[in-house]
């Protein structure tokens, strides 16, 4: 691990074995993983491989136990040093990490009693400290680009499930931040609304933005994604240009089986 | 005895006169009890262990002991330790500090019903807790809350009855003495219970225009 531990250059966030148990569960062990600025990385697996549980321990939603995650050299969540056991930062500085990473989720979770615009607004206020007006000329910009514009004035109760994806996504980029997390952005969705929000990431996709995606959209992970990782049972199996994995006969039988199971189910 | 309107209508003016005071006090109690339960109820769900326990010591008291005690203990106690307030200020701080401690349980129950995720995206955005408080769990626990603070209010307009005892002026208290006065207990018991009655039937219909207002219900 110490020996391949140098980063690419053009890294923004690299991950060192990292390591998470709940209990006597480990859900990931000895991730060395590296997202490049302005690709995008979907992480792909079984239910239950530690997709999400990676993808939370990023922003450290989830506090990772071994291994470190770094921003731009910084470690994340923890503090530096030769410390044992480790400390966290403290909430302050959490909350100055986490403004880098925008996350996305699969269950939306805007709040539901405010406006769509008032859903981007809000942590413009209350983190980046605009003035009102400010922030809703911004949330305005940030939904027109994921098409909502005319949407602005409406609750999330008024939208259907894609919109509201949408606005969730609005509510991520309005805030700059320099990486976005996607946990399965359209599992919650039904299948004709897939679609629009997958257009949107497209879109971001190709303006730049650094984006990791948690998906069973193989489409989505086949065309669009720089690199896929396939991780099984907690631990990084491949992190590949999609060719490599998405070609008839992937070389691990893990990413084979994983991909029978699509393949069966996409012959009509 | 014959049922006499006229008892009714002569002393009228004084009992509705009354009823400012049931309404002042109640209403005042419950501002007090919500602010109070808000700070309670965050207490109750700190990281700090000597905060959560102190909150629960606190809701576990003012639950406990019944609210004609602790109006008497705050109203002849007081003075002793050197605080001396006029008895309506003491009457609605006293049943506002009983009613933070409902207000504070109704408050957890409703902020439990509050997805985890929404704070999840709170955290992932970097909101501070005081905002993520203010302005994304308060407001919307208190209309997951509403049904059952209005409850609430409608409860303090009946226990304001109890302030009597301190001798404010409000409701019972001017129907006790006119009935010492006209020896007519029937009508105006009567006609106090159909002022109670009356100002409840408005709390209620307001808080359902509100909860329709609000959307509680249809999230």
């Amino acid at each position: 691990m110490t020996e391949n531990s140098s980063s690419p250059a053009n890294a923004l966030i690299t991950a060192r074995g990292l390591g998470k148990h709940y209990g006597t569960f480990q859900a990931l062990s000895g991730i060395d993983l590296d997202i490049l600025k302005s690709e995008v990385t979907c992480l792909i697996g079984p239910s239950g491989s530690g997709k999400s549980t990676l993808l939370r321990c990023l922003n450290f939603l989830e506090a990772y136990d071994e291994g470190e995650v770094r921003i731009d050299g910084q470690l994340v969540g923890w503090q530096d040093g030769k410390a044992s056991p480790r400390k966290p930062v403290s909430a302050t500085k959490l909350r100055e990490q986490r403004r880098q990473v925008g996350m996305v989720f699969q269950q939306f979770n805007l709040w539901p009693h405010m406006t769509a615009a008032q859903n981007v607004a809000e942590a413009l206020v209350q983190v980046k400290g605009l003035s009102k007006a400010e922030a809703r000329d911004k949330a305005i910009l940030a939904l027109a680009r994921v098409n909502l514009r005319d949407k602005a004035d409406n609750h999330p109760s008024a939208l259907s499930g894609g919109q509201q994806q949408r606005v969730a996504i609005a509510r991520a980029i309005a805030m700059e931040p320099r990486v976005v997390l996607f946990d399965e952005p359209t599992s919650a969705l039904d299948p004709e609304l897939v679609g629009e929000v997958l257009n949107v990431m497209r879109d971001l996709a190709a303006d730049g933005m650094t984006m990791v995606v948690v998906t069973h959209e193989m489409g989505f992970a086949a065309h669009v994604a720089n690199r896929v990782a396939f991780l099984d049972h907690g631990k990084l199996v491949a992190c590949v240009p999609p060719d490599e994995i998405f070609r008839q006969d992937p070389a691990d039988p893990r990413i084979r089986s994983f991909l029978q199971t699509y393949r069966e189910r996409n012959v009509v | 005895m014959d049922f006499s309107f006229q008892v009714i209508s002569h002393n009228f003016p004084y009992l509705v006169s009354a009823a400012r005071w049931t309404i002042l006090i109640s209403f005042l109690g419950m501002l007090v009890g919500l602010l109070l339960g808000i700070g309670i109820c965050a207490a109750r769900l700190s990281h700090h262990g000597w905060l959560r326990r102190a909150a629960a010591l606190y809701i576990s008291f003012f639950r406990g002991v019944p609210l004609l005690v602790q109006l008497l203990a705050f109203f002849y106690i007081l003075p002793y330790a050197g605080v001396n307030l006029p008895a309506t200020v003491a009457a609605f701080l006293s049943i506002g500090m009983c009613s933070a401690a409902y207000n504070a349980e109704i408050l957890r129950g409703s902020l439990q019903a509050i997805s985890p995720g929404q704070r999840e995206a709170a955290d992932a955005l970097g909101i501070p807790p005081l905002a993520l408080w203010r302005r994304i769990l308060v407001p919307q626990a208190l209309r997951i809350g509403l049904p059952s603070h209005i409850n609430e209010l409608i409860l303090l307009v009946k226990v304001s009855s109890l302030a009597s005892v301190v001798g404010i002026g409000e409701l019972t208290r001017v129907a006790q003495n006119i009935t010492g006065q006209t020896y007519r207990p029937l009508e105006i018991y009567m006609a106090t219970a159909v002022i109670y009655f009356v100002i409840n039937a408005l709390i209620a219909w307001g808080g359902r225009r509100l909860e329709r207002r609000l959307g509680v219900g249809q999230r």
